[in-house]
């Protein structure tokens, strides 16, 4: 990897997580806290399959997961997102290298697999539900018990098949878009 | 304009070292955001002087009128929060305490990571995670991305300035488009200034493999040590909570 593939993780980076920082700020309407492992995967598709066309070496997709997951430390969802982040990151990488780091194909799973550290960062409210409402009291018991409604233990899988579908679903999106927008003004 | 996140390093007052603000953002996360500790009294006390330190920070870093103004806003929703939300019931009670909530728990980081942001030169940064030994393969992305915020927001508020002239936008006639017309050309210039970063980054003997020096002298001071202790506090009381010996 060279200077100019590190520069371009940081900028795709930027955009992404703004799209979830944007995303994540909906999450204080109860309701709509599982349509961040939907939107996510799809509206960051689009700038995921650009920097797609601009990964060729192994390492790139990777990195940017786990900067993905260390932003999610930084912004206090604890550690669950980083430790599936550095993972998943790896899968990514691994599925869009078996497509040769071309194969459009593979972009659009590699999106798919590489959406799934969205759903990691539920992880919390699944599995140590008590803790995790005992630090935020002061959501108010409304917030706590509609959350609780919505996310039984079985959502679990629900959350993560969901990311990965979407993030088909993104990635399909980003492909059209690529070849509409970004082919034409030739940055593809 | 100054924006919220842009670097103004002439006039920036008293200089923290990267690592100390560092720290103070990690401990608001865990104990601000993340509430770790709220059960015990003594831990939530030194949390609220915590929260007061961004604010602090930002009277040394000469921003007066922002700071004042915060915390005015921070000490009237903490003790509306403490006083007259309880008061309520129903709709007015769950409305009230998630917009206290909202505004205490997450104004503190936010602030501290806009001081951060706007007091810490991209040199200094390299530098503090230079000596944290953090690989090369992480930094420049991180310092990339840090530095290209406040070019993202600045390019997204004008693009959507634009659609809203079209109306494309909730509500509207294009409100179909909503996305797709604001990403597409927030992602076009992004790569554009991307190219040229990367070429003034090259010239700067940025990704060479040998090792980079830094003329930055970054180091800890007494204005550290001070920040330092007491963050060090909040994270002893902590323990001291979860030992058993305070409450």
């Amino acid at each position: 990897m060279k200077g100019k593939d590190l520069i371009n993780i940081g900028i795709f980076s930027a955009i992404y997580f703004v799209i979830v920082f944007v995303v994540a700020m909906l999450g204080f309407v109860p309701i709509l806290l599982p349509m961040l492992a939907v939107l996510v995967p799809i509206i960051g598709g689009i700038p995921f399959e650009l920097f797609l066309t601009r990964t060729k070496k192994f390492g790139m997709i990777w990195i940017m997961s786990v900067i993905m997951g260390l932003l999610m430390l930084l912004t206090g969802m604890s550690w669950p997102p980083l430790a599936v982040s550095a993972v998943t990151g790896l899968l990514a990488e691994l599925v869009f290298k078996a497509g040769k780091y071309r194969s459009a194909a593979m972009a659009v799973l590699t999106n798919a697999v590489f959406s799934l550290w969205v759903a990691a960062n539920y992880l919390p409210l699944f599995f140590a539900a008590e803790k995790y409402w005992e630090s935020r009291k002061d959501y108010g018991q409304d917030y706590i018990d509609k959350v609780n409604k919505l996310m039984p233990t079985w959502m679990c899988p629900v959350m993560f098949a969901s990311a990965f579908v979407c993030g088909i679903i993104g990635g399909l999106l980003g492909r059209k878009l690529l070849k509409k927008h970004f082919e034409k003004a030739g940055i593809a | 304009m100054k924006g919220m996140f842009s670097t103004d390093i002439e006039n920036r007052g008293l200089v923290l070292d990267p690592r100390t603000k560092l720290t103070v953002v990690i401990a608001l996360v865990v104990f601000s955001l993340g509430g770790a500790g709220s059960g015990f009294y003594c831990v939530r006390a030194a949390v609220i002087a915590l929260c007061l330190l961004p604010i602090v920070l930002l009277f040394t870093a000469r921003r007066y009128k922002k700071a004042l103004l915060l915390a005015a806003l921070f000490v009237l929703v903490k003790s509306a929060e403490i006083w007259l939300v309880p008061q309520f019931t129903g709709a007015a009670l769950s409305i009230s305490s998630i917009v206290c909530m909202f505004i205490v728990r997450l104004m503190p980081s936010l602030v501290m990571g806009s001081y951060m942001l706007s007091t810490t030169t991209v040199s200094e940064f390299t530098a503090a995670m230079q000596r944290m030994h953090i690989p090369q393969n992480i930094t420049i992305p991180l310092s990339v991305m840090f530095r290209f915020f406040p070019t993202v927001t600045e390019e997204f508020s004008s693009i959507n300035a634009a659609m809203k002239m079209r109306d494309i936008r909730i509500g509207g006639k294009g409100a179909g488009k909503l996305i797709e017309y604001r990403l597409v050309p927030l992602m076009v210039c992004s790569v554009n200034i991307g190219s040229e970063l990367s070429a003034a980054a090259l010239t700067r003997g940025l990704g060479t493999k040998t090792k980079r020096t830094n003329i930055c002298k970054i180091g800890f001071r007494l204005q550290d040590l001070t920040v330092l202790l007491l963050v060090l506090s909040v994270f002893v009381l902590w323990v001291l909570g979860m030992a058993g010996v305070i409450k």
